[in-house]
């Protein structure tokens, strides 16, 4: 019992991490990126190609991230200029769109580029023992790596100017403005931050297990059920609803049974949606 | 005051629709069963697209569970024959009426919560995900992967047979003319009330929520009674037959080009994507791609679909009297 | 200081304001008195760069503002209240008052001044900005306009839904920061209140200026009291 708890808390931090760079950027504008999953494959596979040219592990996983944030930048500065032209509703429904074609375009390109692509960061050592149960390396240093992030983020949201500005935005965006706040600058670098995030996502996720190229659409919806529970925009409601969500499966993986259990996550969503649309921490 | 003529030209689009349908196969199939497995694709789509249509199209939910609400119908239908040796078109009904159950189900959640459309597209694509789980989950009923063989398959309408395509083309035909009658009926001005402004047509004595779950549920007993006849004709359905990918992406696209809200946009949109997807049967991972840069090229430029777009232009570059620009749902 | 010349603005391509000329000099406190509707919250929304004017300019000390962005405007010393406020609902007081400052960090003396100014906000600086009272919101909001230490400061009815005890000493507060120096410009619709602090007027009706003038003249004219009830 203990082991699955512990495996759950594992998952959920990866959970987490996974939600926090979508419902970043849904928090601060709006917009739900459908191709947030695409875009962590993409940092996996720049990391797996430059590895295969021998580059070190480090080095390789710095360019993954750059390559990711880089891309979220292009899709920001294209893509979303006409969606935050619009407002609302409309805003996030046309984000929904424009997002899930470049989540075909890039998982597409993806796929048909390096079609048996996966990126496996194999950690060596022996497993460490947490409370009398054995966790492999790879897992530990994915948990760590997701709780020095969780931590970073909630100082710079917290403590920072820009990041105080950040939350000014999300809850009243003209008042941000009125006190010479530049909503565009900030949802840009937002964006790219969420991109490195993935970049990350697509580091610590390589470490439990190899990632394939057609993972995309599968992180896509987890990244949307930690986004749907935690609330949006909240990134301690990110970790706190991965960890939730982590432990739910874990245990529900165990004791019932693999289809089962994401129809139990699935379900979470919709329940959040439907009786406290905010989610856990959102407002 | 309906006269003849005003019923009549009320349905010609789809009379041309159904002459244009009844006479392709002589014209083109040339008895090659790849093509017409082609076509009746393409028909099925449409369908799909009619029934989705009405749901988004007319009333702005957006139902991101096209695959599965064809799904309910097919597997509905397959597994309670295979379990109760009823005839074929008891299952059909009974699949039909399942997706219609789930659809206006879905629909009145929605509106009894107030969902908006992101929402109620978050909480049918949950749906979507877990319905296609659940079809892997339960293996003894449904096969899991591997599919179902429909036992009780009629054999001459197969889907690449002619018999099969007549099936569909009546099917598409039957789906237009509802739609249509629908349009023209308080129903349809209900409808478009309540798409332009939700607020006013409430004040104007709309109710907007009876409205909503009623095109929800018409347009899911299509969606499902399609999901239905496919199995049948198809003779053999995986989860893949109705999955969020293969399906819902698809019939967003191709209904979007040609016009949603429109009565032919589905159906020239699925040509138009059956035509495609023939030149492009290399790749799979390219038609992907492809996919994607429609519906980014689609939602950002052509609002009202391709074909509208398209026809405005002709309108201005014939420089003919200041006609207003195609309207969509006809009015 | 301030200069708007030919200024019109409006939505979907229809004019609300037209032919608005406008001038505030520095150290002068300005009122615009209209009923509702006649354009006073469409002009400040233009000026502070809410909305893209269709015509006409801003320059404020010789710099043009015309269809800057609105964080710009801010940045270049305009510092607008609007009446909706548009306070930071859950962040505590204090942090709505630092971010006035943005992109520079807080000073102390500004912050002391704003805390004199309003003693009430210094008792309830951790409390969260959505639950202080209309009459501390109004507050606030002033206050973290004046954390940018503006050239100019805009209030858009900074007395709505203020109960006329509190409109009073909102009021008193805006004489305190006359005497200091601040330049005003209000949007009012109470007359008396407006021509109380405002050296000077303009009469905004139907999205046209009607008057101009001193507040003593514009205090005794008949068409003011016209315009003041609102009466056609």
């Amino acid at each position: 019992m203990k082991a699955v708890v512990l495996d759950g808390i594992v998952l959920g931090l990866a959970f987490g991490l996974l939600g926090v760079g979508m419902t970043l950027v849904y928090g601060l504008g709006g917009v739900l990126n459908l191709a947030y999953g695409q875009i962590v494959i993409l940092g996996a596979i720049v990391v797996m190609v430059v590895m295969e040219d021998g580059v070190a592990t480090f080095l390789a996983a710095v360019l993954g991230v750059l390559a990711a944030a880089g891309v979220a930048v292009l899709l920001d500065l294209t893509l979303m200029r006409p969606v935050y032209r619009q407002h609302g509703e409309e805003r996030t429904l046309l984000g929904l769109l424009l997002t899930l074609g470049a989540a075909f375009v890039i998982g597409g390109l993806l796929t048909w580029r390096y079609p048996a692509g996966a990126l496996y960061i194999n950690v060596s050592g022996e497993p460490v023992s947490i409370i009398g149960v054995p966790m492999a390396v790879g897992s530990l240093w994915a948990s760590v790596i997701a709780l020095a992030v969780a931590a970073v983020l909630l100082l710079f949201f917290g403590l920072t100017t820009f990041g105080r500005g950040v939350r000014s935005i999300i809850q009243d965006e003209t008042g941000a403005r009125l006190v010479g706040i530049n909503p565009a600058f900030v949802r840009t670098v937002i964006f790219a931050l969420s991109g490195a995030l993935a970049g990350i996502v697509a580091i610590t996720q390589s470490m439990s297990g190899p990632l394939t190229v057609n993972a995309g659409f599968e992180l896509t919806t987890f990244a949307l059920i930690v986004t749907v529970v935690g609330g949006l925009g909240s990134v301690a409601g990110a970790f706190l609803a991965g960890v939730l969500l982590g432990v739910v499966n874990s245990l529900s993986a165990h004791y019932i049974g693999q289809y089962i259990t994401t129809i139990i996550l699935l379900g979470a969503a919709a329940l959040t949606i439907l009786i406290r649309p905010r989610g856990l921490l959102g407002r | 005051m309906r006269t003849t003529r005003t019923i009549g030209r009320a349905l010609l689009p789809i009379a041309v629709t159904a002459a244009i349908l009844a006479i392709l196969p002589s014209v083109w199939f040339g008895d090659s069963p790849y093509t017409t497995s082609l076509a009746v694709q393409a028909l099925v789509f449409a369908a799909y697209g009619v029934g989705f249509n009405l749901i988004f199209g007319s009333t702005n939910q957006l139902f991101l569970c096209v695959g599965a609400l064809a799904g309910v119908g097919g597997y509905g239908a397959v597994i309670l024959i295979d379990e109760t040796s009823l005839p074929m078109a008891a299952g059909v009904v009974v699949g039909t009426a399942g997706a219609a159950l789930v659809g206006g189900l879905l629909s009145w959640i929605a509106v009894r919560r107030s969902l908006g459309i992101i929402f109620t597209g978050i909480v049918t694509l949950v749906f979507s995900l877990a319905f296609a789980n659940l079809l892997l989950g339960q293996r003894e009923l449904t096969g899991a992967e591997t599919g179902l063989v429909v036992t009780a398959a009629a054999d001459r309408l197969g889907d690449d047979d002619v018999g099969g395509y007549y099936l569909f083309a009546g099917l598409l035909v039957a789906f237009l003319i509802v739609f249509r009658a629908l349009q023209l009926s308080h129903v349809g001005w209900a409808f478009r009330a309540l798409r332009d402004d939700e607020v006013a047509a409430e004040l104007a004595g709309v109710d907007v929520a009876r409205y909503r779950i009623y095109a929800a549920t018409i347009g899911s007993a299509m969606i499902g009674l399609t999901g239905a006849l496919l199995a049948y004709s198809a003779g053999f359905i995986s989860p893949a037959t109705y999955s969020f990918d293969r399906v819902d992406v698809r019939v967003l696209v191709l209904v979007a080009f040609g016009g949603l809200g429109t009565l032919l946009g589905p159906v020239i949109g699925a040509g138009v994507f059956a035509i495609l997807d023939e030149q492009l049967s290399t790749s799979l991972e390219l038609r992907e791609v492809l996919y994607g840069v429609f519906v980014i090229a689609i939602f950002l430029f052509f609002r009202h679909g391709v074909v509208s777009a398209v026809v405005s232009l002709y309108d201005r570059l014939s420089r003919r009297r200041q006609k207003p620009a195609l309207q969509p749902s006809g009015d | 200081m301030l200069e708007v010349s030919g200024l019109a603005a409006g939505y979907l391509g229809e004019r609300v304001i037209e032919g608005i000329d406008v001038e505030v000099r520095t150290g002068e406190a300005v009122a615009i008195i209209g009923s509702n509707g006649a354009g006073k919250t469409t002009l400040f929304r233009a000026i502070a760069g809410l909305l893209q004017p269709m015509e006409g300019r801003v320059v404020l000390d010789e710099k043009d503002l015309t269809r800057r962005p609105a964080h710009r405007i801010s940045r270049a010393g305009i510092a607008y209240v609007p009446a909706e406020r548009h306070l930071f609902p859950a962040m505590t007081l204090k942090s709505n008052l630092v971010l006035g400052a943005y992109p520079r960090r807080p000073d102390r003396e500004t912050l002391e001044l704003v805390y004199d100014l309003f003693p009430r906000l210094h008792e309830r600086q951790r409390q969260q900005a959505g639950t202080l009272s209309g009459g501390e919101q109004q507050m606030l909001a002033v206050g973290r306009a004046l954390m940018a230490r503006p050239r100019l400061l805009m209030l858009d009815e900074p007395t709505t839904g203020l109960a006329p005890k509190i409109a009073q000493i909102a009021f008193e507060a805006l004489e305190g920061l006359k005497k200091e120096g601040m330049t005003l410009l209000i949007a009012e619709q109470q007359v008396p209140l407006a021509l109380s602090v405002a050296e000077r007027g303009y009469v905004l009706e139907n999205g046209r200026i009607r008057l101009s003038g001193t507040s003593a003249e514009l205090d005794q004219n008949p068409e003011v009291r016209r315009a003041y009830l609102g009466v056609a």
